[in-house]
């Protein structure tokens, strides 16, 4: 059974802000929404400064606290390993909000699907085509981009990254890429002290 | 241990703490109306208080289903949630809710009609209560089950909704049943003022522990307390759950009269002090950063 994954390559990663972009075009996110989010983060002491870049993204955790917490069974977990939404079955309670340790759930409101994204209150052929995927009142997140995924495809913010900072692949299977990566260079999961058991890994 | 310096960050693309906003004043309301009303249904039911338990009744299925359902992102959908009693603490305290509501109700017609005959009757007043005891603590497991926010994940959180619904109860029995039990059970005002009084001690210690555990207990957990009783919400932290909820209100039950309108102070002292408390508990829950990963990043 495949078990997919990510690792962030934080020597790699620039802070460039294109798989964000990527992921809002791709998964056609409104205002104020974000499925990734890169961090910086500014250390040391000058004159010995330095920025790092750190990439965030919904961990697709092995044993996650927003699945077991959801009371209607919206969330649920496929059997490669991406957690995914049922908007259909979301009630909109936030609970797997809250239950998220990476603060990766965003709940849906209907304001920001009526502004549009030039703020005119009107929205292109392309948001009018893409919102049909939301429900307003529900809650969204990552999911790996399983439409790519199914096709075969890597998500849209690995496949945008320039510098191959965002590594996706099966991490059951030892001899992927991101599986490698783990092992050579001692990839570290996101507060591993929560017990979520991520399936995203930092590698620096 | 966390980075102390990080600063709390809203939606920039920083590190930082992030503060959780999914929960807010309807589901504090909710909540408050939850534990207040259980509790009142609770200690009512000892002395056959009808009013009491038709109040706490009122206050659970209106005041609460209100709270969830004005919440919910999808309100229509709410039936759903019964459907995850596995894992899910919401579902389990839906069914209770529903439970409690049906066999509340039932009860209390039985006991102004006799309409049952003995064993029905009962089972009717036994489920009631079961699904009152659920209402009275399971706020606390919804909120300590997971361990995202460090201040809410404490074992001591599901013991402070008992003892705040249980202190509530208490206090609004001494208001609604101030004169009734004075003829009835004439002993049992002494009794639940002492009562109110031991609540009022334990409650204190509760909510400083639950306060106490989460400053040890991550980098987010030390920037709630911080906020609680340094930072933003320390204007009402520290003067309205402690000072008015706990210390007046005590006081006050210890040596004040203990006419009704003291009672009505006192309890108005108290509920304000908890209905602050669940507001705040959903305001300075804080996310820690994602740096725990990186050991090289440590201050």
């Amino acid at each position: 059974m495949a078990k997919m994954g990510m690792v962030f390559d934080l020597k790699a990663c620039i802070g460039c802000n294109a798989c964000v972009v990527a992921c809002k075009q791709e998964n056609s996110l409104p205002d104020g929404v974000f499925f990734t989010r890169t961090l910086s983060y500014e250390h040391g002491t000058y004159p010995n400064t330095r920025r790092t870049y750190i990439p965030t993204i919904c961990n697709q955790c092995e044993d996650a606290p927003c699945e077991k917490v959801c009371p209607s069974g919206a969330t649920f977990t496929r059997e490669d390993g991406i957690v995914m939404v049922d908007r259909d079955k979301c009630i909109g309670c936030s609970s797997c909000a809250v239950a998220c340790p990476y603060d990766m759930r965003t709940m849906l409101d209907k304001d920001m699907f009526e502004k549009g994204l030039f703020g005119t209150g009107e929205l292109t052929p392309f948001e009018k085509q893409g919102y049909e995927r939301f429900t307003p009142g529900t809650s969204v997140k990552c999911d790996f981009c399983s439409q790519r995924v199914d096709a075969g495809l890597d998500p849209a913010c690995v496949s945008t990254c320039p510098t191959n900072a965002r590594i996706f692949g099966d991490l059951d299977d030892p001899n992927s890429a991101p599986s490698k990566l783990i092992r050579d260079r001692d990839g570290r999961q996101p507060l591993p002290e929560k017990g979520t058991k991520p399936k995203v890994y930092y590698v620096d | 241990m966390l980075a102390k310096s990080l600063d709390v960050v809203g939606s920039e693309f920083r590190v930082g703490y992030r503060m959780q906003k999914s929960w807010g004043m309807s589901m504090a309301t909710a909540f408050f109306f939850g534990e207040a009303g259980a509790g009142l249904y609770f200690v009512s039911q000892f002395y056959d208080l009808a009013a009491g338990m038709l109040l706490g009744l009122l206050m659970v299925i209106f005041g609460k289903g209100g709270g969830h359902l004005l919440h919910l992102g999808k309100p229509s959908r709410g039936w759903r949630a019964f459907t995850r009693v596995g894992s899910s603490w919401i579902s389990r305290g839906l069914w209770a809710i529903t439970l409690f509501a049906a066999f509340g109700a039932l009860h209390l017609l039985d006991l102004q009609t006799g309409l049952l005959p003995r064993p029905l009757s009962a089972l009717a007043a036994g489920v009631a209560v079961a699904g009152c005891l659920v209402i009275m603590v399971y706020q606390g497991f919804a909120m300590s089950h997971s361990s995202s926010i460090t201040l809410w994940s404490s074992g001591l959180m599901p013991l402070a909704s008992l003892t705040y619904a249980l202190l509530n109860g208490v206090m609004l029995t001494l208001v609604i049943g101030h004169d009734a039990l004075a003829t009835s059970h004439p002993e049992a005002l002494p009794m639940l003022r002492m009562a109110a009084v031991g609540l009022v001690l334990y409650g204190f210690v509760m909510v400083l522990s639950l306060v106490h555990s989460a400053k040890y207990g991550s980098g987010g957990g030390r920037k709630s307390v911080e906020l609680l009783l340094r930072g933003a919400f320390s204007g009402y932290f520290l003067p309205v759950v402690l000072v008015l909820g706990f210390v007046v209100s005590g006081t006050m039950l210890a040596f004040a009269a203990k006419d009704l309108a003291t009672m009505i102070l006192v309890a108005g002292c108290e509920l304000t002090g908890y209905y602050a408390f669940r507001v705040l508990m959903f305001k300075a829950g804080t996310y820690d950063p994602v740096l725990s990963f990186a050991p090289k990043f440590k201050p």
